[in-house]
């Protein structure tokens, strides 16, 4: 240890002026402090929609708000979280951060670039954000933008559109990065079986972002094209084919749920081995079947379809893909859980966010065959239901896998340690609320209840109140786990280098990480997860 | 999940059973094992961890068994989905016709309504269409959704074993008032049916139907209204004979008043002449309905007769102040709630504060009454809050009735 932990690493001023050596810094660890910022204050806002919705659905008919706000802004609780907070979520803020660092690199491949999508992502928020307060109103289109209602609506959707369309740019600039970052910056001895899995989780997912992204960005284009120049691509008073649309639409957009969720999945896989004191069970497997959806996941698409009217030969395949993607995700919990057995577990707050993780994520998982099913989905399609299992997997999912990375690495940002009780009640609390809030949703999916839905007929009435009960139980698990990593981060307890006593190289570095990270290449010689090299404290031997 | 009544869904709810049923086996075996572990391997427990880096046979049968059972699985929901989509030869053809936001059925005699109705114990097939944005017609009981697509021809197909009344409704975003295209299947025997079938024919041959009623069965009441407020398209109340400023398609304008050739062409070509500062959302009618119903609607509109009589003005105004949320704060029985109570009100003394300081006390008349719905905040009563938003998106019409239906209630002249 070369500097004291009391020294603010790669915080410190740079001498260009505090903006300035933030907004146009090259440092990834910087540039992923930005973004962390941003999509937190973006998940703010989501959060924030999502309760409003939540609560106009306390009661049938008007509780607080009249149908075309309702519209709006479930709409806008989607497209916020859906593209501000989870596709950049882990990948923009963790992996910029800590790929380097666990891979022994000075920085990502590019480091401009990295400051470029930034940028991008911060000029896409903007223009998705105007939309709300220019021209015809807010879009009330739903995430998904179906045409041809997105196309007849008269609210803002081509600003909102284009906004989606930069924001693809950023995302697929950054896994470009990564994916050349992984394949020529590992430190010597680092070989791909010794690469921790988180770095692998980022691996498979910049894949999916360089090659998928880009028909998002193509239908984004049609859309406004249909937009502004009448083409009739999509429209069929004008000859065109509305089922076109959502199979580009979707051909981004299911994927996207696996850029969302692996990145989460390799934060899972470097935590649970580092507190059940253990090398991860099957360390191939794991890689392989990130590897495996990332491929495999690209091909089920049309699961979202099975009623829109395409050949029900179609239907066949697709749900038959859609059960084989299903595999490597039973793999990936069987290795977690089994990774526990026979551990000395320390059941520190990252562990019992990962944990949850677990939980949830399997809660939203087995209900996607209940989706993936052409017969049930058939009766359970655009319902509450498809609302639950989102929600289970994508909060639950990668939500937690996110809650579990700040828990994790907190430490080694800030070099301080939060209240460890009050992360851990937290994490109980939003386990629980999230059950009260999306369980509700499967049964209501299973009753008939459709989504989007500004009113309901009065037999939902008892479920919608249970449900928007768990939203208000979330919210207290939410400040609570803020509120505590905000005062941990001001007045928590300094600790060492490596207060969790992990294998990985990020650990090896002072805390918080000085700019230039590695004063001198590190060797890596032994596994991610292998803690036989490590003394007490925590440094290599 | 409530009980279905279609043969073909039996198989979709043994599909759900099953898989269930094997989901609540996992989650409970993973979750518990998990629990176990964490209890049975806590480090004060199991200080030392064993050193295993994975079992390659353990790993193989965990692939290979969840692979063979999500193969079995993927079958039932398969084979479930084919029977949902396997219509029998010789069904009962229904088209049904979804646009915003209100169904359509058609049957083969002709006759036209806006709920299902359908005998028991006979296979119908459902010709699915939309006519302006995507919809998608759903009955829970049935466990049948399918999407109507504009532009494409879609079908389904369902059986009801049982008589009863069952929701059906719209499972595809379709905007505004998505919510409200909700509409009922009604499964009767086969003799009801001949005889609801027939019924129908009569309607459309002999029998005139008042304007409103016609408005009504043709959907024009989704978008329009008659009292005077603006829907999603133009008031149609009193409008005949008014001048009106059309927008044409090649963005010139034009006045004119409306007459019945005027109204005729806004029925049958909507487009051609838009009304200024309303989108072009309407579909043609132009097929839709037949020449002695458009004349109804169109004298209707020419001569409005159903305006309210005294009487209606009341009940009028008092499904106003239900629809904008005033009896939410306000009651009808003398209590005061969050606001005051509507009983009594009028024609009372209020004291409110003065916007140079202090209060003052002011007599509820009705241009008090008016101010106070437009603009609450300069006349907060004493006693209340000042929580109420104000109501200047009220349309004139909508405002008068409302405040002629608070001054009935004045109190008396006694006090």
């Amino acid at each position: 240890m070369t500097v004291a932990p009391a020294d603010k690493g790669f915080f410190a001023p740079t001498g260009k002026g505090f903006l300035r050596s933030w907004l146009f810094t090259h440092d990834h660890k910087r540039i992923g402090m930005l973004y962390l910022w941003c999509i937190l204050s973006f998940f703010g806002v989501g959060v924030v929609l999502g309760l409003l919705a939540r609560l106009e659905m306390l009661t049938p008919g008007a509780t607080i708000m009249g149908p075309q706000t309702y519209n709006a802004i479930f709409t806008l609780h989607g497209v916020t979280m859906v593209f501000l907070v989870v596709i950049p979520s882990i990948p923009a803020a963790f992996g910029n951060i800590f790929l380097p660092l666990q891979l022994g690199a000075e920085d990502v491949a590019f480091p401009r670039l990295n400051m470029f999508s930034w940028w991008l992502y911060i000029i896409g928020a903007a223009i998705a954000l105007t939309s709300l307060f220019t021209g015809g109103g807010a879009p009330d289109t739903g995430w998904t933008f179906y045409v041809p209602f997105s196309a007849v609506t008269t609210t803002n959707v081509s600003v909102a559109v284009l906004g989606v369309f930069i924001l693809g740019f950023s995302s697929i600039l950054t896994g470009l990065n990564f994916i050349v970052t992984i394949h020529r910056l590992r430190a010597p001895g680092l070989t791909w079986t010794r690469l921790p899995l988180f770095a692998w989780g980022l691996y498979a997912t910049a894949w999916i972002q360089v090659l998928a992204t880009p028909i998002l960005g193509i239908t984004a284009l049609l859309i406004v094209v249909e937009r502004v120049m009448g083409m009739g691509i999509f429209d069929p008073a004008k000859g065109g084919d509305p089922i076109l649309y959502q199979h580009l639409f979707w051909i981004y957009s299911h994927p996207a749920v696996y850029i969302m969720i692996v990145p989460a999945m390799g934060v899972i896989s470097d935590i649970i081995p580092v507190f059940a004191r253990k090398n991860i069970f099957g360390y191939k497997t794991i890689v392989g079947s990130s590897l495996a959806i990332a491929f495999a996941g690209s091909l089920v698409w049309a699961h979202h379809m099975f009623v829109s009217g395409m050949s029900d030969t179609a239907v066949m395949i697709f749900s038959f893909l859609t059960f084989v993607v299903a595999v490597p995700s039973a793999v990936k919990v069987f290795n977690w859980t089994s990774t526990l057995y026979k551990g000395a577990i320390r059941p520190e707050p990252p562990l019992i966010f990962a944990l949850g993780f677990i939980f949830l994520f399997s809660m939203g998982g087995i209900t996607g065959l209940v989706l993936g099913s052409a017969g049930t989905d058939m009766h359970v399609h655009d319902t509450y239901f498809v609302v639950g299992h989102f929600h289970y997997v994508i909060f639950g999912g990668t939500g937690f896998g996110m809650f579990a990375a700040m828990h994790y690495w907190f430490p080694k940002i800030t070099g301080r340690m939060y209240n460890k009780t009050i992360a851990t009640t937290s994490a109980i609390i939003l386990i629980i609320g999230m059950n009260g809030l999306y369980f509700p949703m499967y049964l209501l999916g299973l009753q008939g209840m459709p989504r989007r839905y500004y009113d309901y007929l009065p037999q939902f009435t008892n479920l919608q109140v249970a449900s928007t009960v768990g939203s208000w139980v979330t919210l207290i698990g939410l400040v609570l786990m803020f509120s505590n990593l905000a005062r941990g981060w001001k007045h928590g307890q300094k600790v060492g280098d490596n207060p969790w006593e992990a294998a990985t190289l990020e650990w090896t570095l002072p805390s918080p990480p000085p700019t230039n990270n590695f004063d001198q290449e590190p060797v890596v010689t032994h596994g991610p997860y292998d803690f036989k090299h490590l003394s007490p404290g925590g440094t290599d031997q | 999940m409530y009980a279905q009544v279609f043969s073909a869904a039996k198989e979709v709810d043994q599909a759900f059973l099953i898989i269930l049923g094997f989901s609540v086996f996992i989650m409970v075996f993973v979750t518990g094992l998990m629990l176990w572990f964490l209890y049975r391997y806590h480090h004060k427990r199991h200080p030392v961890a064993a050193d295993i880096e994975g079992n390659i046979w353990a790993e193989i049968l965990w692939t290979v068994i969840p692979t063979i059972i999500v193969m079995g699985l993927f079958w039932t929901g398969w084979s479930s989905f084919k029977a949902m989509r396997t219509i029998p030869e010789g069904a009962m053809v229904v088209q049904a016709e979804g646009r915003m936001w209100s169904w359509k059925f058609t049957y083969e005699t002709g006759k036209t309504s806006e709920i299902l109705v359908v005998p028991v114990d006979t296979p119908v097939k459902l010709e699915l269409s939309a006519k302006d944005v995507i919809h998608s017609f759903y009955v829970p009981a049935m466990r049948l959704k399918w999407d109507m697509v504009p532009g494409m021809d879609t079908d389904a197909w369902f059986e009801s074993d049982a008589p009863g009344e069952f929701d059906i409704f719209c499972a595809e975003y379709c905007g505004l008032k998505h919510s409200n295209m909700v509409t009922t299947l009604r499964v009767v025997s086969p003799e009801e049916f001949q005889a609801w079938l027939q019924e129908g024919a009569q309607v459309s041959a002999a029998p005139m139907l008042t304007g409103p009623e016609l408005l009504d069965r043709y959907g024009c009441l989704d978008c329009h209204t008659l009292d005077g407020s603006e829907g999603v398209g133009p008031g149609l109340g009193k409008i005949g004979g008014k001048e009106v400023s059309l927008v044409l398609p090649d963005g010139t304008r034009t006045r004119l008043a409306r007459d019945e050739a005027y109204l005729r062409r806004a029925i049958l070509d909507p487009s051609a002449e838009l009304v200024k500062d309303w989108e072009d959302l309407m579909f043609s009618y132009d097929g839709e309905i037949p020449e002695e119903d458009l004349e109804g609607i169109v004298s209707f509109l020419m001569t409005g007769q159903v305006t309210a009589e005294a009487a209606p003005a009341m009940l009028l105004g008092q499904k106003i102040a239900d629809e904008e949320g005033c009896l939410a704060c306000h009651t009808t029985d003398g209590t005061d709630d969050v606001g005051p109570s509507f009983k009594g009100l009028a024609g009372s003394m209020r004291r409110v504060d003065a916007a140079a300081g202090g209060t003052q006390e002011l007599l509820a008349d009705i241009l008090y009454l008016t101010e106070s719905i437009v603009n609450p905040s300069a006349l907060i009563s004493e006693g209340f809050d000042d929580g109420m938003p104000s109501f200047e998106n009220l349309t004139p019409d909508r405002l008068k009735l409302l405040v002629e239906w608070l001054a009935s209630m004045r109190k008396d002249a006694d006090e």
